[in-house]
């Protein structure tokens, strides 16, 4: 070993995705770890430097809303990638098609005939109860039956059970441009570490979402049919995201008054030279902001009239609106029954164990066992207001028990999970960092996964927030095409 | 083209062109004021922005000077800095018309001019120098990484009206000594004025390559309105622009581009009719005042008519039969 790596182990990681407890390279990160010991400290800070300035003058930025308005930070981004094998990878990508078959099955029964609530699988108050819900949606068929067509699952390595989905995501996840642009900037920056058999490739994804936009057209679309991004502007933190996609794409980045609703109900583009219609809508606002003539009235973000040409069938929404019902954080503790209850399969990802306050049984178990557990509000997200048991003081305790109490719609409780960590690099050296996984799911006529995601790690010692607007960080993820010998 | 990036691309390269402009200016005054020993920047203020504005914010930062107020502050908003931070922010959001070269390259001189905590008074020269050399690639990179589509020449009209604006405000701030009013006309200090003109609008070698051996005021003047062939002449400006609205509108409807279509005319005219006897004659400062009178009426023009214009219920009828058929 040398000194790079040395010094990592020295740190003492437990939980380790690269190196065992014995302090051997595991098997999937043999290849990896062979090079990194012919790298000596000094290259390897070379590297992250000209990493980090290829990103910054990119622009390939976030704004934090918690600083003054247009501040940017680089998403700080860390050479050593994780490493998936080929074999464990098709096991998460089929858990995770399946996945998405059974949630986009579920929400076209809730807003359909209900039998799921019906038999008793699910209680009533907690989907019709979910800030998700959108009533008006009720007996409307969006184009194939798609409501969530873009999906990003966050995954964490668990040690004992491998990788589990710790939550879902169906409204607008972002982060896509990152595993796209990660991926450049590695090619660039360290070719010599890409193992010989390769890694799979993430390029691909802005065709897969184009194809997936065009094939949910409105049945009536016009020839050829033409698809938008909807962003809410330039201040947005991923305003970034909604370009580079756009660009990729070929499509028009729009902002809501750059869009007009006609006396037809159709929606029309604003150009130069007079009005052009639009039958695809990405849309990476939230509902809430969708059309001020149903949703808020304040908001100056969407277009008055969308929501009565999207039930018309005149114009597709991606994703769906009424989506966020099935990535609610309580409805999650339900999803494994919910992939029974459509496919008659067993969950082939499993979820991580979760009480919800609503059930009695569930509740006084939340009570008995608070310091062992992680408490979440289940309607925030960004990782803002969650309670880590061991970590809270008696008051912090209290006080969130009996909002607990007060309020059970509104949080959920999960062991605290080891989940694990990848050498990073931090203050001129490697450090173990958590890290979570969030591939990207698109759902059109079929299911397609991106071949590994994006790689969060928390960028502060023992932190399991990895959230980049609490600091987190990224790497590039590498599924291997092939085991290595 | 969608109206908000037209309108956005139109004032990228207002921006781009005025930085440049301001830059090259800053420069030439700053070498100017150190040579002939001469506080001159106040003449600078007024070509670019208020002089009302320069002493309401010397009352709340008395350490202020012309130069920074110039080139550096942000409560100036024609001041260099300003205009590039505005230019930069367009930018950011028009990643997806523009090629990467050139996002790159704005973002570069952002992170420059960000870098730059504080100003600097003694390094004018590099300041200014630097950001012209980078205004410069980026125009260049632009046209040759841009499509050349509609987008690209609401670009240049941009450009060329802000160029026409910035020249005719170099002209104006020296023409009082085209006027006959004595001793210094004609004399050392006078041509040394004149060459300070051209350097500031960048023509000092194409107006001796033009056979000048003299450095004479109504020559200067002669080559910044007249000719045909220098890239920063009102003449050349108002050509280009012409050009470029013309291909920018080509499948605009009549009614949305007359108003704009006819300034334009105009200013055709005004030049194509005069030659600079007669404008000596009628005064210099009134045909510039007028000139950048219509170089405003332009822009509102394009920005309300085209940019900006709100669909009426005929032609949203006449798109949904199209959409339809």
């Amino acid at each position: 070993m040398n000194e790079l790596l040395q010094g990592y182990l020295a740190t003492g990681p437990s939980d380790d995705e690269m190196f065992d407890d014995a302090g051997a390279l595991r098997h999937d990160y043999r290849e990896l770890g062979n090079i990194l010991q012919k790298w000596s400290l000094d290259e390897h800070l070379q590297r992250e430097e000209r990493a980090d300035l290829a990103l910054l003058s990119a622009g390939i930025t976030f704004n934090v809303y918690s600083e003054e308005e247009g501040t940017e930070r680089i998403f700080p981004f860390s050479l050593i990638p994780r490493v998936i094998g080929a074999r464990e990878w098709a096991r998460v990508e089929a858990g995770l098609k399946q996945r998405l078959r059974a949630l986009n099955l579920f929400l076209l029964d809730i807003y359909g005939a209900q039998q799921i609530i019906k038999e008793g699988i699910i209680p009533e108050e907690i989907v019709l109860g979910a800030p998700g819900y959108r009533p008006e949606m009720a007996g409307f068929r969006p184009p194939l039956d798609v409501y969530a067509h873009v999906a990003g699952c966050d995954l964490v390595r668990d040690s004992k059970q491998g990788l589990v989905v710790l939550e879902d995501n169906l409204r607008t996840p972002s982060g896509v441009s990152y595993v796209l642009e990660n991926r450049t900037i590695m090619l660039r920056v360290v070719p010599d570490l890409f193992p010989r058999g390769g890694v799979r490739a993430v390029a691909d994804y802005p065709n897969q979402l184009m194809a997936m936009l065009l094939s949910v057209r409105p049945a009536d679309s016009g020839d050829p049919p033409r698809a938008v991004l909807l962003t809410p502007g330039v201040y947005n933190s991923a305003y970034f995201e909604h370009s580079f996609l756009s660009n990729q794409m070929g499509i028009p980045l729009v902002e809501g008054s750059d869009l007009t609703v006609g006396d037809d109900d159709f929606v029309y583009l604003r150009s130069t030279t007079g009005l052009e219609r639009i039958d695809v809508i990405y849309r990476r606002i939230d509902d809430d902001f969708l059309d001020p003539t149903v949703y808020r009235a304040d908001s100056l973000l969407g277009v008055p009239g969308l929501m009565r040409s999207y039930l018309k069938g005149h114009v597709t929404l991606v994703n769906a609106p009424g989506a966020g019902v099935a990535d609610d954080k309580v409805v999650y503790r339900w999803v494994p029954d919910i992939i029974r209850f459509y496919l008659d399969e067993d969950p082939m990802l499993p979820n991580v164990e979760t009480y919800s306050p609503l059930v009695p049984s569930e509740l006084d178990h939340i009570r008995a066992n608070a310091r062992d557990l992680v408490i979440k509000p289940a309607n925030a997200s960004g990782g803002y207001g969650v309670l880590i048991g061991e970590q809270a003081s008696s008051a912090e305790l209290e006080e969130t028990l009996a909002q607990v109490e007060a309020e059970p719609r509104n949080w959920i409780a999960q062991p605290l999970l080891h989940f694990t960590s990848i050498p990073t690099f931090d203050d001129d050296r490697l450090k173990p960092r958590r890290a979570d996984l969030r591939p990207f799911i698109l759902s059109g006529r079929d299911v397609w996964v991106i071949p590994g995601g994006l790689t969060r790690v928390a960028l502060r010692e023992g932190s399991y927030i990895v959230n980049s607007s609490q600091g987190g960080g990224s790497k590039d993820t590498w599924v291997l095409n092939e085991e290595p010998d | 083209m969608l109206s908000r990036v037209a309108e956005n691309l139109f004032w990228l390269g207002r921006y781009l062109e005025r930085a440049e402009n301001i830059a090259r200016m800053a420069r030439v005054e700053h070498e100017v004021s150190l040579e002939s020993g001469q506080e001159i920047w106040h003449s600078l203020v007024s070509t670019t922005a208020s002089n009302q504005l320069f002493w309401d914010t010397l009352l709340e930062e008395p350490e202020l000077t012309h130069s920074e107020f110039l080139i550096y502050s942000m409560q100036n908003s024609a001041s260099l800095r300003s205009t590039l931070v505005r230019a930069r922010e367009l930018a950011r959001g028009l990643r997806e018309h523009i090629s990467r070269e050139v996002w790159e390259e704005i973002n570069a001189l952002y992170l420059y001019l960000a870098l730059r905590k504080e100003y600097i008074a003694n390094d004018i020269h590099e300041f200014c120098s630097e950001t012209q050399r980078r205004t410069q690639t980026i125009l260049g990179l632009y046209d040759n990484t841009v499509l050349r589509d509609e987008g690209r020449e609401w670009f240049r009209c941009g450009m060329y009206l802000e160029r026409a604006d910035m020249t005719s405000r170099i002209v104006d701030a020296k023409y009082h000594i085209l006027l006959p009013s004595g001793d210094s006309v004609g004399g050392a200090f006078d041509r040394f004025q004149w060459m300070a003109v051209l350097r500031s609008a960048s023509a000092r070698e194409a107006y001796r390559r033009m056979g000048n051996n003299e450095v004479d005021g109504i020559q200067v003047a002669q080559l910044l309105i007249f000719s045909q062939v220098f890239p920063r002449s009102l003449a050349f400006c108002v050509q280009a622009l012409q050009r470029h609205f013309q291909q920018a509108t080509g499948e605009t409807p009549k009614r949305r581009r007359a108003a704009a279509e006819r300034g334009i005319a105009l200013l055709h005219l005004d030049i194509g009719a005069r030659d600079m006897d007669q404008l000596i004659d009628e005064g210099l400062h009134g045909f510039l005042d007028t000139f950048q009178q219509r170089l405003i009426e332009i822009d509102r023009a394009i920005t309300g008519d085209i940019f900006r214009a709100e669909p009426n219920a005929a032609s949203l009828q006449s798109q949904t039969s199209i959409g339809q058929a």
